[in-house]
């Protein structure tokens, strides 16, 4: 018993040695960032292209000379889609590396449980896709966000339902049933109300079930027009398939972002996955200087294709570093007020912090609506930055 | 009516694989004493398998139980016979040492399978993936049904097995009372090792059927441990027959109440109705059907 004891105090004592040597060492003249994703567990897919997004940004501003001659170091933690885990990876961030400021969060339940810790310890965060609402309604003037909330995710698709698709009555909604999908049904609820569509049902369910069947068959038996889906990556290939397999066959499916943009949605729905329409934020084919430009070069780097994402995350790299650029000393008191006058294009679009509604500090940015034809993913409205005509309303599954 | 059809189906298909993932782990529970937490990541294994079969020679997922199966099998016999069987005798601290043993295994697993196949999600797509056929308006996955037939198939050799094999009969009596078996001249440390291997083999044959349908990453495990788990309570330890009553118990719960209840619980039913046997049927099924 002593032994062991002795034991673990002393690998303790080695390994706290250890931690510091190493971030003392680096310190001297690099500014540090510590980024947060999820980089093992369920959603590591999508930080994955985040990491990589991130990496591939910091690579091209280290190049071009870094932030006023210093070097930009990001210390990238995992939070492995936990909440706990996550905010015990930012307080790691904050107190033991001593960051300057915050980037990542993805997924709002994570990113919920982290921005609080931030605004504390008043450590400037950039969220780039975590969307849940209520992540900068708090009025927490050190939180910061780049991606749209969620509610406004389908709001290019409202209009489509306004001008296209107007003989859609009729709603069902399906959504996964952690925060960003809690928050993001009620708010469709809404919009739904505001458009004068009928709700017929609203039902969450738990990420990872292997069968969806109960549910689709209560969607089949109401008849909605529209079939509105706001899930993570293989909940949305499952739900699709099974809906061919019950042969559900509402006038409109649509994902509401997430799940429905990812490359890996067509690979494992594969002929399910066709005519779905999809809610996004960004494109490769939206009219910002150096959207193609991320795209193609993630291609060429990474032979893979990347998303809406993977481009949140490589332009909020973009905005940490102009706001360390603009910052009068390396302070988490004035990086926080340069990130609050950014005034930045990026591929992602332009970014500028506003107020308004309930919300503080928020980027404001149109979103986009998508639709797989033929196994590629073609940006359909607003008709200004169309790829390709939509299809409407989809086929029956039996007449494909 | 069309509603409730439909529910009953998808809770009896998925019920069956239900069964088969809780079958193997109810065996080593029973012989052992032991939950074997790596359950759901054996699984795992044996489904990236038959994904790598699959992908790069094109082999069907169900000819691919050939190899999953005994190479399960195997991993199932080195685990316990080089990690957990040494650790019985050692005298420790903790009498759960083998359980702690089996999540770190769980662990590894899952580690070497993200090492070599990154976070990726994988899927196997075949001809009859979303293949269904109907009765009247009533739609059946054929990967399912098969599935489920197979899943009945293993239970029923499984019980046979038991019942009429000189090492069934000896599984049984270690799990009786090892110290009586012991005593008989049942070797018991070849019997825990051939249970953990055939334990092993049998949530192989699981992850390979349920590969059609279902989808693939290093961390899937998890998930799956713990239903094998609810299962293994439900069912009574070291029960055939109650591992497949469990498992359809359990996924008609979960059918029914995504449908009149509510999809968003489909956990939380599962547990209650953990709770509920532990409480007024402790023991499992295994209580009812005496096997």
């Amino acid at each position: 018993m002593k032994k062991s004891k002795v034991l673990i105090g002393l690998i303790l004592a080695v390994a706290l040695i250890f931690s510091f040597g190493v971030s003392q060492s680096i310190a001297a003249d690099t500014i540090k960032v510590g980024i947060v994703l999820p980089l093992t567990g369920k959603l590591a897919k999508f930080g994955e292209i985040e990491n990589k997004s991130f990496l591939m940004a910091l690579k091209e501003i280290n190049a071009a000379g870094g932030v006023n001659g210093k070097k930009i170091e990001l210390i990238i933690e995992d939070t492995t889609g936990k909440p706990d885990v996550g905010r015990s990876a930012i307080e790691k961030l904050i107190s033991l590396d001593k960051v300057v400021m915050l980037g990542g969060g993805y997924s709002s339940s994570v990113t919920w449980a982290t921005i609080a810790v931030a605004q504390q310890n008043k450590v400037p965060f950039l969220v780039n896709t975590g969307s849940a609402d209520k992540i900068t309604e708090q009025g927490w003037e050190y939180i910061f966000r780049l991606n749209p909330p969620v509610s406004e995710y389908p709001g290019a698709f409202a209009s489509f339902l306004e001008t296209i698709a107007t003989d859609v009555k009729t709603v069902a909604i399906l959504h996964e049933n952690s925060l960003f999908g809690q928050s993001g049904s009620k708010k469709f609820v809404k919009r739904c109300e505001a458009l004068g569509l009928e709700v017929l049902m609203k039902e969450g369910y738990e990420a990872g079930a292997i069968d969806f069947k109960p549910l689709l068959i209560k969607v089949k038996a109401k008849k909605a027009d529209l079939v509105y889906m706001i899930s993570y990556i293989m909940d949305a290939s499952l739900l699709m398939r099974q809906s061919k397999e019950l042969n559900l066959n509402p006038k409109l499916f649509v994902g509401g972002a997430a799940g429905f943009t990812l490359p890996e949605f067509k690979k494992n729905a594969a002929k399910a996955s066709n005519f779905v329409y999809s809610a996004t934020l960004w494109t490769p084919s939206v009219p910002y200087p150096g959207a193609q430009a991320y795209y193609d070069k993630f291609v060429e780097i990474y032979n893979e294709p990347t998303e809406y994402h993977g481009a949140e995350a490589y332009s909020a790299m973009y905005v940490i570093a102009d706001a360390l650029k603009r910052a009068k000393s390396l302070t988490r008191k004035d990086v926080r007020n340069a990130l609050a006058s950014t005034n930045l294009i990026t591929a992602f679009g332009p970014v500028k912090f506003i107020s308004y509604d309930k919300k503080t500090n928020q980027n404001k940015l149109p979103t986009f609506l998508v639709q797989w034809i033929d196994g590629n993913l073609e940006t359909v409205w607003p008709k200004n930055v169309a790829t390709k005509g939509y299809i409407y309303p989809i086929p029956k599954w039996s007449k494909r | 009516m069309e509603v409730f059809l439909q529910t009953l189906v998808a809770g009896i298909l998925k019920g069956g694989l239900y069964g088969l993932i809780g079958l193997g782990m109810s065996l080593i529970m029973g012989v052992m004493g032991i939950i074997n937490l790596a359950h759901g990541q054996l699984m795992m294994v044996a489904m990236y398998i038959t994904f790598v079969l699959s992908h790069y020679l094109g082999i069907d997922p169900y000819l691919s139980l050939f190899v999953s199966m005994p190479a399960l099998f195997l991993l199932g016999v080195v685990i316990q016979k080089y990690t957990l069987n040494p650790l019985m005798e050692v005298d420790s601290i903790l009498p759960e040492n083998q359980v702690l043993m089996t999540v770190g295994i769980g662990m590894v697993l899952t580690e070497i399978a993200r090492f070599i196949f990154t976070s990726d999600y994988k899927s196997v797509r075949t001809s009859y993936s979303d293949a269904t056929f109907f009765l009247g308006e009533i739609s059946f996955s054929i990967a399912l049904v098969i599935a489920f037939f197979i899943a009945i198939g293993f239970t029923l050799f499984m019980f046979w097995f038991l019942l009429k094999t000189d090492i069934g009969r000896s599984i049984r009596a270690t799990a009786q009372d090892k110290d009586a078996a012991l005593l008989m001249g049942v070797n018991s440390k070849r019997i825990t090792v051939i249970t953990f291997g055939l334990g092993s083999a049998l949530v192989a044959a699981a992850g390979t059927v349920l590969m059609p349908v279902y989808y693939l990453f290093p961390d899937i495990g998890g998930p799956f441990t713990r239903k094998a788990f609810v299962i293994t309570i439900l069912g009574g330890l070291g029960s055939t027959v109650g591992a497949i009553f469990g498992g359809l118990t359990l996924g008609l719960a979960e059918a029914f109440g995504a449908t009149y209840i509510g999809m968003a619980y489909d956990d939380m039913i599962g547990l209650l109705i953990f709770i509920l046997v532990l409480l007024f049927l402790p023991g499992g099924f295994k209580r009812l059907t005496k096997i």
